[in-house]
């Protein structure tokens, strides 16, 4: 298929333009409704009136969210445990990965294995026992608590994720380098850590936004509103028959600006990361 | 609470804190729902709130699980005989059911339905069923006779069966009998005057007077657009609907049943104070205070002022009748006829019963006499299920005795193993560094959760049995296999593995397909790249709840190009129109939501993956003039192998327990509980019926199946082996 090396016959280029502009449409076309709610004025999630911006539109329900709603600190909240979550997850997965990829040691496929049933457990039935444990360690209402548990849900995929890409890098590099006097740690940190990038940041993406969107088990840990998250924050906008959805809307869209800034940030190294060509010449 | 409720709420604790100056509240506002789920949990563990808040209807759940307080010995008789006797909540004491528990005090009534009229459409409030037939006939107007009328006469929730009692009662008939057995409600869903209420509401349905689908939020819309001339709502939206431009709304009380004579009198239910076991010594003393202070004259009266609430207090609801506002009048009036909402745990299972068999009729799906008799049978089976917990049997002692073999062997195997670590530990030791505190991290979180739920699994936990469980055998395993309910779980389990299988393939092949037109040069990759990934950014739960409105029949774009590309398909392609009131349509719904919500997540781990391809392999293969399907298929796929291999084991593992986007976008398993897969009917036996053993048992299984699936699928794609 299409190597950067190739020249595409306009017939591809053509293709490849239409298939990327249909499916933006189509992830936009929900997100629409979205804005739409956020700027419908008396707080309606449906309507027959097909337009983007309704009528009366207001930007009333943005600015209640910073005026009567500590949204900035449930923003900077998130922020603080996602960071943590995206910068342990990160550390402790290549670390791993790298071992679980390279190192053929005692337990290491029944490890592999039992990390990832760790995965197949329906979590909502995880929820009353955790909590018990969670008050039994007196880390209710502390943030190392909910940090500890999104990490350790985040890491079975990301172990797996990282190990898969040290395995597509040669050995060979590494045993090069040995060669020329590097210890194994620094053939893993100077050879073989920067060209997994890519999967640095696909683990990096997905430890933060499972911190950053996660609910049931924030709600189960923090009490305190001073120290609520933002799914936290959003979920308050919420009764059984009387949602603000106008804020809940509005705040979700602005709760999807950090995502998309750490994706525009981490893309750079999605896309180019260093090639194995472009270290070996 | 109503909007402003919390604000006024606040204001008096603020008061409160002022009076007493060495007490502090801290106050958590929770979802009636989820406080419920909270308060069990804070139970088990002695911790909690010292004050709850809330609708009467829970109390028994809480009394039954023992969450709370006798109030008895802190309010004497003469301080509450100002209220109204339907706020003071009591129920039989737990041990000595000759005496009751004082265990409520309300501070306010509502959660009754009126009837909500447009005054454009409708001058004045119809005083009788026939009258309101005639007004919803009038006002229901299809000026372009496409058979979709524009606009309708009358429109409810008919979601939910809370909003047909008032049908019910103004035909005489209630969810339980007058006469209780053993001091229990019995269930009476299946009588001549509730074939008769349901009769009349699927006629106003066949007559072609309601909108094909409305949820709560949709009957609203129609009514706030001016699409439709009276609304059933109840008290906590009158005053959004009062102050909407564009319509002329206002509240009068429901009509009289003409064949009856009867009221429609929906349900009423105070909501106030109740005292927790978690409290005790100062912080007991300061909650009582609280509650007094909370139902005070002074409190009732500035709730009644600022929010126009319906006090408990009689002499504050006479000065509320002397303010002369129309929504309160009407308020007070239909709470006069309203019938007070039993707090019996059995309430519950009326609701869960009920719900399913009304969704049906009301699609056309059951007759009435069907709908009774289905939620007749159904509201007996679950109340048994309720109340009696799984009994002990034979295997309870193999079980104990096969526990602690385990826990032996585990022991042994731990030993094991710790042994040939260390043998290995100084050839490996930078691996067993790496290694270590990832492991550490991820079992502390796990193994004491998954041992607990192994034993419960085993055990009679549940509604009755919340403190003082045991372990009673296999009862639960044996009830999912063969009991009365097997039936329902292979069904289940059948439609979970084809959500799974259908999500996994289209997360996976559009991924790729995605990655792949995104890797090369193109014009306008980052664009592009950003824009995809927009469905992974936005918080999942409000775009499955837009999507669920995209599927209305009434209102959504989805619906509605189904609707216009049906024009071009051929008859044996026909999209449905109708999604969400049909089982078929309601779970394709659900799939396409999660394939939506699913895709952008496969392709950034694709177009990672194709950034680890060496270039020399296409060039060489290009030298060797191998065409670009040569290349994709034996250069690329066996390249992307590895890494697509762990997200496509995990997204199906996640795909399968996948709770949150079937329970949204089908609310719940709408329509009658057709939509389930396994997860969502685990949490609902769970959570509805407090089957804690039964849930147990059931994840359990969940999990052996997955991990038996992949276990092969990992060996059989043996991802466990490197490159080496």
């Amino acid at each position: 298929m299409p190597s950067p090396s190739q020249r595409d016959p306009l017939y591809l280029k053509l293709l490849r333009h239409a298939v990327l502009l249909l499916f933006v449409a189509i992830a936009l076309w929900p997100v629409m409704d979205v804005v739409s709610i956020s700027l419908r004025p008396g707080n309606q999630l449906r309507t027959t009136q097909w337009r983007l911006i309704p009528e009366g539109a207001t930007f009333e329900s943005y600015a209640a969210l910073f005026r009567d709603h500590p949204f900035l600190r449930w923003v900077w909240n998130s922020l603080v445990v996602s960071a943590a979550v995206t910068v342990t997850g990160v550390a402790l997965a290549s670390l791993s990965g790298y071992a679980f990829s390279r190192c053929r040691f005692v337990g290491r496929r029944a490890l592999m294995l039992a990390v990832l049933t760790t995965q197949m457990f329906p979590a909502t039935m995880l929820l009353l026992p955790l909590y018990v444990m969670i008050a039994w360690l007196g880390l209710l209402d502390t943030y190392l608590g909910l940090v500890a548990f999104y990490v350790s849900t985040a890491l079975p995929f990301c172990v797996w994720q990282m190990k898969g890409f040290y395995d597509t890098i040669p050995p060979a590099l590494e045993e090069a380098a040995r060669m020329d006097g590097c210890s194994q740690w620094q053939a893993f940190y100077r050879v073989v850590l920067p060209l997994a990038a890519p999967g640095l940041v696909i683990t990096a993406l997905f430890s933060f936004l499972s911190a950053w969107s996660e609910y049931l088990v924030a709600a189960q840990v923090l009490q305190n509103e001073e120290m609520f998250t933002l799914p936290l924050g959003l979920k308050s906008f919420q009764a059984s028959m009387s949602t603000q959805w106008g804020l809940y809307a509005a705040a979700s869209l602005l709760v999807s600006v950090p995502v998309v800034v750490v994706f525009l940030v981490l893309s750079r190294y999605l896309v180019s990361g260093m090639t194995l060509g472009s270290v070996k010449e | 609470m109503r909007p402003g409720d919390a604000e006024v709420l606040e204001a008096r604790i603020a008061a409160f804190e002022q009076q007493h100056p060495r007490v502090r509240v801290r106050s958590l506002y929770k979802e009636t729902e989820e406080l419920r789920s909270g308060l069990e949990s804070a139970v088990l563990v002695g911790r909690g709130p010292d004050v709850v808040f809330g609708p009467s209807d829970v109390i028994g759940v809480y009394h039954t699980i023992g969450a709370l307080r006798d109030l008895a010995e802190f309010f004497t008789a003469e301080e509450l005989a100002d209220f109204d006797p339907r706020a003071v909540v009591s129920l039989p004491a737990k041990e000595s059911p000759d005496r009751d528990n004082l265990l409520m005090l309300g501070d306010r009534f509502g959660n009754h339905l009126a009837l909500v009229y447009d005054r454009r459409r409708v001058p004045s409030a119809p005083k009788s069923t026939d009258e309101l037939v005639a007004l919803a006939e009038a006002n229901t107007i299809d000026a372009d006779s496409d058979g979709r009328p524009e606009r309708y006469g009358l429109v409810w929730n008919y979601r939910e069966p809370f909003f047909a009692v008032p049908f019910l009662t103004g035909y005489g008939a209630w969810v339980f009998a007058d006469k209780r057995e053993d001091g229990r409600p019995v269930p009476t869903l299946d009588t001549p005057e509730s074939v008769a209420a349901y009769r009349f509401v699927s006629g106003l349905r066949e007559k072609g007077l309601l909108p094909r689908s409305a949820d709560y939020e949709g009957a609203a819309s129609l009514f706030l657009e001016g699409k439709v001339a009276m609304l059933i709502d109840g008290d906590w939206s009158w005053q959004k609907y009062a102050s909407a431009p564009g319509i002329d709304a206002a509240v009068a009380p429901l009509p009289v049943v003409s064949e009856t004579g009867l009221p429609m009198a929906p349900m009423v239910a105070p909501r106030g104070y109740s005292l927790t076991v978690a409290s005790a010594g100062a912080g007991r003393d300061a909650g009582v205070d609280l509650i007094r202070f909370l139902i005070n004259e002074d409190s009732q009266r500035i709730a009644l002022e600022e929010q126009r609430t319906v006090p408990s207090r009689l002499s504050v609801r006479a000065e509320a009748r002397e303010l002369n506002d129309p929504i309160l009048t009407a308020s007070l009036a239909q709470l006069e006829v309203g019938r007070l909402m039993p707090t019996d745990v059995e309430l519950r299972v009326i609701w869960d019963s009920m719900r399913p068999h009304y969704q049906s009729l009301m699609a056309g799906r059951m007759t009435p006499e069907q709908a009774a008799a289905a939620m007749q049978a159904e509201a007996v089976s679950n109340i048994q299920r309720l109340l009696v917990p799984v009994a002990k049997d034979w295997s309870a002692l193999p079980v104990k005795v096969m526990g602690v073999a385990s826990l032996a062997a585990l022991a042994i195997a731990a030993v094991w193993v710790a042994v040939r670590v260390t043998r290995d530990f100084s050839r490996n030791r930078l691996a067993y560094l790496f290694v270590a505190p990832s492991v550490a991290l991820i079992f502390a979180t796990v193994l004491f959760p998954l041992a607990y739920n192994i034993v419960l699994s085993f055990s009679n936990m549940s509604l009755s049995r919340f403190h003082d469980w045991e372990v009673v055998g296999v009862g639960n395993y044996a009830d999912i296999f063969f009991g009365r309910q097997s039936g329902a779980f292979w069904g289940v389990l059948g439609k979970t593995i084809a959500w799974t299988v259908i999500n996994v393939f289209f997360h996976v092949t559009l991924g790729v397909m995605l990655a792949l037109a995104l890797n090369g040069p193109i014009r306008g990759k980052p664009i592009y790249r950003l824009l995809l990934v927009i469905p992974w950014a936005v918080p999942a739960y409000i775009t499955a709840l837009t999507w669920r409105g995209m599927f209305d029949a009434e209102f959504g774009s989805a619906s509605q190009l189904a609707t216009a590309v049906n024009r071009w398909l051929p008859g044996f392609l026909q999209l449905p129109e109708v999604w969400l009131t049909e089982p078929g349509p309601a779970f394709a719904a659900c799939i396409i939501a999660n394939v939506w919500l699913g895709f952008p997540f496969m392709m950034i781990v694709a177009l990672g993956g194709l950034q680890g391809i060496p270039q020399e392999l296409y060039e060489a293969a290009t030298i060797d003039r191998a065409s670009r399907w040569q290349q994709f298929w034996n250069i690329t796929v066996p390249m992307l192998r590895p890494v697509m291999l762990p997200a496509v084991t995990l997204g199906a593992v996640w795909t399968f327990n996948n709770l949150n986007i079937v329970w949204l976008v089908s609310n719940g398993g709408e329509p009658s509980d057709k939509t389930h897969i396994l997860v969502s009917y685990v949490y609902k036996a769970v959570f509805n019926l407090y089957q804690y053993g039964y849930g147990a048992a059931l994840s359990m299984v969940i999990f052996g199946m997955l991990l038996g699936f992949s276990m092969l699928f990992l060996s059989r794609t043996r991802a466990t082996e490197g490159v080496t």
